[in-house]
């Protein structure tokens, strides 16, 4: 097992290096100056001089590089043009966003997923199954924009003035300002150490937060904002999930020690709970992991039609405005994070597997 | 005798002895790989007849054809004479766009364009992943292994935006986004052909034709290689539904297909401003994209089933 | 399994928390500040004591000598509650200079505290209606009212300022009351504003202009018949009535007519397509020698010139196919890019550009586009244009400046560097029970004075997230629009007009006969904010920190001030 683990380590190192050397070069290779980019049609060439020997960007490209490798080691990813503010704090803000998006499609995607999966493979070629992965695989060919907005129309104008009305776009209520749990805890935290960071982004999660803090009336509020992007989201990986599962199900169902519990007389229900599911559900694992990058692309879009501040829209911000900053922490945070996640499905899979270790 | 015979019968009746017989027969029986099947018919139709079909060019605005009787006003909601719309003015079955054409004529030539980028893209794709699956599958060693860590490094940025930044660096366009999307895609065939290599390479009649004297490129390509071509299939359709997807968030956000061309992402993102005064110009290209890819998705997903040896015994 | 897939989730949330949080927090890279930043205190800490028993030091400023080629030689607190500002040459234009956002005035103990940068970008103090309650980046901005304002106090407690690129999306918040105003309401969305009686559209003044620039120094742009056809082969009519919003109209001029002096001279080239073939063929075109194919480059940006690009771009192209044979290829780039190349002259072919007011001066439309000094926007300038604008630039009569002006439109005309198409309107839409509901042709409402009846908070939304709150530093719209409700200038303009009024920190002003020397008189008695009260250095410290590039305040957001050198020119001591 350690050697497994020490063996996939050891394989991720020159991915991640590839992974920044890949970002830096992209970066640099977007054409166009981001001066203009940031202060607009009215810099004059004495302006733009200034800013550019200001942010380092008059060097010779290796020299960036060299700064760039050195920094990243540091932890430091520099500032933002356009903010003016460390990267990482950016990334501190926006992030939770993200990342609760995220969760709330995974967990609606997994909620709705599977149960249909076992449905369709349960009953196998009837119209159950026919309809249920018709379903979800219309969802899946949606273009996520044109849903989105067709939900925003449906549930914030057409059912205006109904229980049912939700808010079209935005994380809160204007005006609602909700208090940090651990301010609400009295924990007595001092600003800039880890502990503080970790709880700040805790709660800048407002679901996590106001369900921490107690706070019913926020809770609500943040979830009703939630509902249609995490709905709209959520059918890109659902589709992939649904799939996974009918398939993985019906192998199992396949299996002599299903047809032996049949044998013994068990019901239907009990074989499929009991005995089945567990067995099935097992690559489910590694469909999350690699349905994380199709959400995290869909989280583009999703949080430009709903307006949400999300690390997958200030990253297509700033590449369009050539806000390197950015551009090249987020991707590196992004593709460091999704090495990681891949190795720890791989190390979970072989944990459970154990013939894939031993391969 | 008795059922499972006569189905073993009708199974291995001479017309139906071939692997693309099976597949056929077994995809016929899938209804939902038959409603793709049919769906991709029409568009294919759709795509070839356009220039019959459409009753306007797709790039002109009523505004320069000469005498035109009707109303002359952007985004016009839809007219159809059979559905009461009077026959005084010109019918337009899905109204007018932003710049007063017909957004029917432009939705018809749009199949075109995601059609062939469909095809095009994918088979960029497979091209290179072959190739790169192909050498790293035969060769294993450091071939393998940093011909698969750069497919790693690609595999670990989210395709979207990786795609993103590629028609950045190359400049905005249709063949720059079939460029960017198709590099983003390699990888998953590249690993697909790599395992179908690994998993024949030690066969005996690989060894046989070693020892018989074939060099390594016929090894390759007459041996190996078929091999693959089953999962290529199956992945290269699935491929198609991505990469029209793709496309059409790249030109939603203004990055793949210019103006005036009538893509349907470019089509979508022109007017997505107007989703309530104007439904109809985001509502059909959406929908368009969504028959499109689901008529490959559903395609897809029958050829897997019918192609997987796995599922055989379940019918 | 479903409890390792738990614990899978949980591990995967930790990953990322960590991996965010261990970048290095906020105060590990704090790059930007030299000094450290220090939190202005919450509650308001009583001024320092008077300066009435002892003699006040007023600051002042003066630059040695005007060859550094700025229009600022000198500002002086000539005592606690008077400013002289002394100018290089005359200039009839400083009252509307001086009530630009960015001249707004904060203390000069705060400018100190904050380095001039830092808490100075987020948390403003000014001496306004409104103060700055939070500003929850990506979400909101919060403002509480000002109960010790000097004038009358704001009509709502609370101001919330959101935003959202889309129109679509604004309408429907609107739509669904969640707003109380959206900026910039979508030309289609006109008729459905208008219809609803729930609401009320506010149309805004077009001052600006939408022009198609063409670099005369690419062929085949260097050929002034060339122009000259193309500045009749395009039906403007056209494209203002199909492609823009009620309000807008075609430009007869460059510069809007509702400025003074905007449409002396000659009106543009009527709409003639046979005239215009009859140029490109005396140019040298025909069967033996097409005409070859052009760019237009542009960039997808909503502006009030330009509502919507995409379409209009489309609309030249195909109108110069139809009536020319003139083949036009859509080059769409990226707006710094574009912004970039634009300015440099270097764009290839024709582009589309406009601009906005920033002061009802013509000499911000003409003087920043076709002077001497002016950006090679359109290749290489023309001396009857550029003579004639330097001569009308330096008179204070309008009477007197109208002559000049009269030539260097109608040398525009001859010449044709750029054709200038429509001078764009643009909408507010209000909730009609909005009290007090205005749209400033300057783009700078007050919402100070805007209320609902029964309702607490008056909630705003317009197009993006203001980059800072520090007006001196910034130059879009959004940022300026949310700093202005705290920060106040000199003077103002008035509510929803161009006109200057004396509204602002100054009671009155006086200017000298040659318009060079201008001596402001304060109010007495405004208080910050944060309690300290406004005297004359404060406001000789907030322009010196934008004018002396050697300052140690001279920080800002960027450091660019861009502002400050269209108004008043260079910096003084600004690095080689």
């Amino acid at each position: 097992m350690t050697t497994y683990i020490l063996r996939r380590l050891l394989l991720s190192i020159p991915v991640i290096i590839g992974i920044l050397f890949a970002t830096f070069a992209l970066a640099r290779l977007i054409p166009s100056d981001p001066c203009r980019a940031m202060l607009g049609e009215k810099a004059t060439d004495e302006v733009c001089d200034q800013f550019l020997k200001r942010h380092g960007l008059d060097q010779p490209i290796p020299v960036q590089f060299a700064v760039y490798m050195g920094e990243i080691f540091k932890g430091d990813f520099g500032n933002s043009f356009r903010f003016s503010m460390p990267v990482t704090e950016i990334l501190s803000q926006r992030l939770p966003i993200t990342i609760e998006l995220s969760l709330a499609a995974l967990s609606i995607s997994l909620l709705v997923g599977i149960p249909l999966g076992i449905i369709s493979a349960v009953r196998h070629n009837s119209w159950v199954d026919v309809l249920t992965m018709l379903w979800a695989n219309i969802g899946v060919s949606m273009p996520v924009f044109w849903l989105g907005l067709m939900l925003a129309y449906f549930f914030s104008l057409t059912l205006k003035g109904t229980p049912f009305q939700l808010p079209p776009s935005g994380r809160l209520s204007p005006g609602l300002i909700p208090d940090p749990f651990f301010e609400v805890w009295n924990m007595s935290l001092t600003e800039g150490t880890a502990i503080y960071l970790t709880a700040e982004f805790i709660s800048r999660m407002n679901i996590l937060n106001s369900i921490l803090s107690g706070d019913w009336k926020v809770f609500k509020d943040a979830a009703q904002h939630m509902i249609l992007p995490a709905v709209a989201l959520s059918t890109i990986p659902m589709a992939l999930i649904a799939r996974m599962s009918r398939s993985s199900m019906l192998e199992v169902l396949g299996q002599d020690y299903i047809r032996t519990a049949r044998a013994k007389g068990l019901k239907q229900r009990t074989v499929v709970i009991r005995h089945a599911l567990r067995n099935a559900l097992l690559p489910i694992v590694t469909v999350v992991g690699l349905s994380l990058g199709g959400l995290l692309g869909g989280a583009v879009l999703t949080e430009t039609v709903f307006n949400l501040a999300g690390v997958g829209r200030i990253l297509y911000e700033a590449i369009t405005a050539r806000d390197y900053g950015i551009v090249q922490a987020f991707t590196v945070v992004i593709a460091v994070f999704f090495v990681a996640l891949n190795l720890i499905v791989d190390i979970s899979y072989a944990y459970l597997d154990p013939r894939i270790r031993l391969n | 005798m008795g059922q499972n015979t006569a189905k073993l019968n009708a199974e291995t009746s001479l017309d139906s002895v071939s692997l693309w017989g099976i597949t056929r027969k077994r995809l016929l029986r899938r209804k939902s790989a038959v409603m793709g099947m049919i769906i991709l018919g029409m568009l294919i139709l759709v795509a070839l007849t356009a220039h019959w079909l459409a009753p306007y060019d797709p790039t002109k605005s009523m505004l320069d054809v000469p005498d035109y009787p009707g109303k002359i006003e952007k985004r016009l909601p839809p007219c159809v004479h059979a559905f009461g719309c009077p026959e005084s003015e010109p019918q337009h079955l899905m109204g007018l766009d932003g710049n007063i054409r017909d957004e029917f004529s432009r939705l018809l030539y749009g199949a075109r364009i995601s059609l062939v980028i469909g095809f095009a893209t994918v088979s960029f794709s497979i091209l290179i992943g072959t190739v790169l699956g192909a050498l790293a599958g035969y060769f294993g060693g450091w071939v393998d292994n940093t011909i698969m860590r750069v497919m790693d490094v690609v595999l670990a940025f989210p395709s979207l935006l990786l795609a993103i930044a590629i028609v950045t660096v190359l400049g905005p366009g249709l063949i720059n986004a079939l460029l960017a999307i198709g590099i983003v895609s390699i990888p998953a065939y590249a690993r697909v052909v790599r395992g179908s290599v690994l998993s024949v390479r030690e066969m005996d009649y690989v060894s046989a034709t070693r020892s018989l004297g074939g060099n390594t490129y016929e090894i390759l390509f007459r041996r190996i290689l078929p091999n693959a071509l089953t999962p290529l299939i199956v992945q290269g359709t699935l491929g198609i539904a991505s990469a029209i997807l793709e496309t059409a968030a790249l030109s939603f956000l203004g990055l793949g297909a210019q103006h005036p061309t009538p893509e349907w992402g470019s089509m979508l993102g022109q007017e997505r401003n107007q989703v309530f005064t104007a439904p109809h110009l985001v509502f059909y290209p959406g929908l368009a994209i969504m028959l499109t890819v689901l008529a490959f998705n559903l395609l897809g997903d029958g050829l897997r089933d019918a192609l997987d040896p796995r599922l055989a015994h379940v019918s | 399994m479903k409890r390792n897939l738990f614990s899978l989730m949980s591990l995967l949330v930790l990953a990322s928390m960590i991996l965010a949080a261990c970048g290095g927090g906020p105060t590990a890279t704090q790059v930007a500040t030299d000094e450290p930043a220090a939190p202005p205190t919450e509650a308001p800490t009583t001024a320092p004591a008077t300066e009435a028993p002892v003699a006040y030091e007023g600051m002042k400023v003066e630059a040695p000598s005007c060859d550094y080629g700025g229009g600022m030689k000198s500002i002086e607190a000539v005592d606690e509650f008077t400013v002289k500002i002394t100018l290089c040459a005359p200039d009839p234009a400083v009252p509307a200079k001086v009530a630009f956002s960015s001249l707004g005035i904060q203390p000069s103990e705060y400018l100190e505290s904050t380095g001039g940068t830092g808490d100075l970008l987020e948390k403003p103090i000014g001496t306004g209606p409104y103060k700055l309650e939070s500003w929850e980046r990506g979400n909101q901005i919060v403002f509480t009212r000002n109960d010790a304002y000097w004038g009358e106090p704001a009509k709502s407690p609370t101001l919330v300022f959101r935003w959202g690129s889309e129109s679509a999306q604004r309408l429907l918040e609107l739509q669904s009351g969640t707003v109380d105003a959206i900026d910039n309401v979508g030309p289609d969305d006109f008729a459905t504003v208008q219809g609803d009686s729930s609401l009320n559209l506010m149309p805004r003044p077009a001052l600006n202009v939408m022009y198609i620039g063409m670099t005369n120094t690419f062929a085949p742009f260097d050929n002034e018949l060339v122009r000259q056809a193309f500045a009749q082969a395009i039906d403007r009519q056209r494209i203002v009535d199909n492609f823009y919003p009620t309000g807008s109209e075609v430009a007869s001029h460059f510069t809007p007519c509702s400025i003074p002096n905007g449409c002396a001279g000659e009106a543009w080239y009527d709409f003639n397509v046979d005239a215009a073939k009859a140029l490109l063929e005396q140019a040298g075109y025909g069967a033996s020698n097409p005409f070859p194919t052009v760019k237009l480059s542009y960039r997808n940006v909503v502006r009030g010139y330009l509502p919507d690009p995409v379409i209009v771009a489309q609309d030249i192209q195909a109108q110069l196919k139809e009536n020319l044979g003139v083949t036009v290829e859509i080059n769409e780039m990226e707006s710094g890019a574009f912004l970039d190349a634009a300015n440099s002259g270097q764009l290839d072919g024709m582009h589309l550009l406009g601009w906005g007011a920033d002061f009802p001066d013509v000499v911000n439309f003409l003087d920043a586009h076709f002077s001497a000094a002016a950006f090679d926007q359109f290749g290489t300038s023309f001396d009857d244009i550029t003579d004639n604008l330097t001569q009308g630039g330096q008179l204070a009569a309008e009477a007197d400046r109208e002559p000049f002006y009269e030539a260097a439109n109608n040398a525009i005309k001859t010449h044709v560097p750029m054709i200038p198409v429509a001078h764009g309107g643009s909408a507010i839409a209000y909730k009609a029970s909005v009290e007090g509901a205005h749209a400033s042709p300057l783009s700078t409402e007050i919402f100070a004075v805007m209320g609902v009846p029964g309702q607490d908070t008056f909630v705003w939304m317009q197009n993006a997230e203001p980059i800072s709150l520090y007006c001196a530093d910034e130059t879009d719209g959004e940022s300026l629009r949310a700093c202005e409700q705290v920060t106040e200038p000199l003077l103002a303009y008035e509510i929803g007009g161009t006109a200057t009024e004396t509204s602002g920190l100054a009671e009155s002003y006086t200017a000298s006969d040659d318009l060079t020397v201008w001596t402001f008189t304060l109010r007495q008695g405004v208080t910050f904010h944060d309690g300290s009260t406004l005297d004359a250095n404060d406001v000789v410290l907030s322009y010196v920190v934008q004018w002396d590039a050697s300052h140690p305040l001279h920080k800002g957001n960027t450091g660019a001030f861009e502002y400050w050198t269209y108004l008043f020119g260079s910096f003084l001591n600004a690095p080689q």
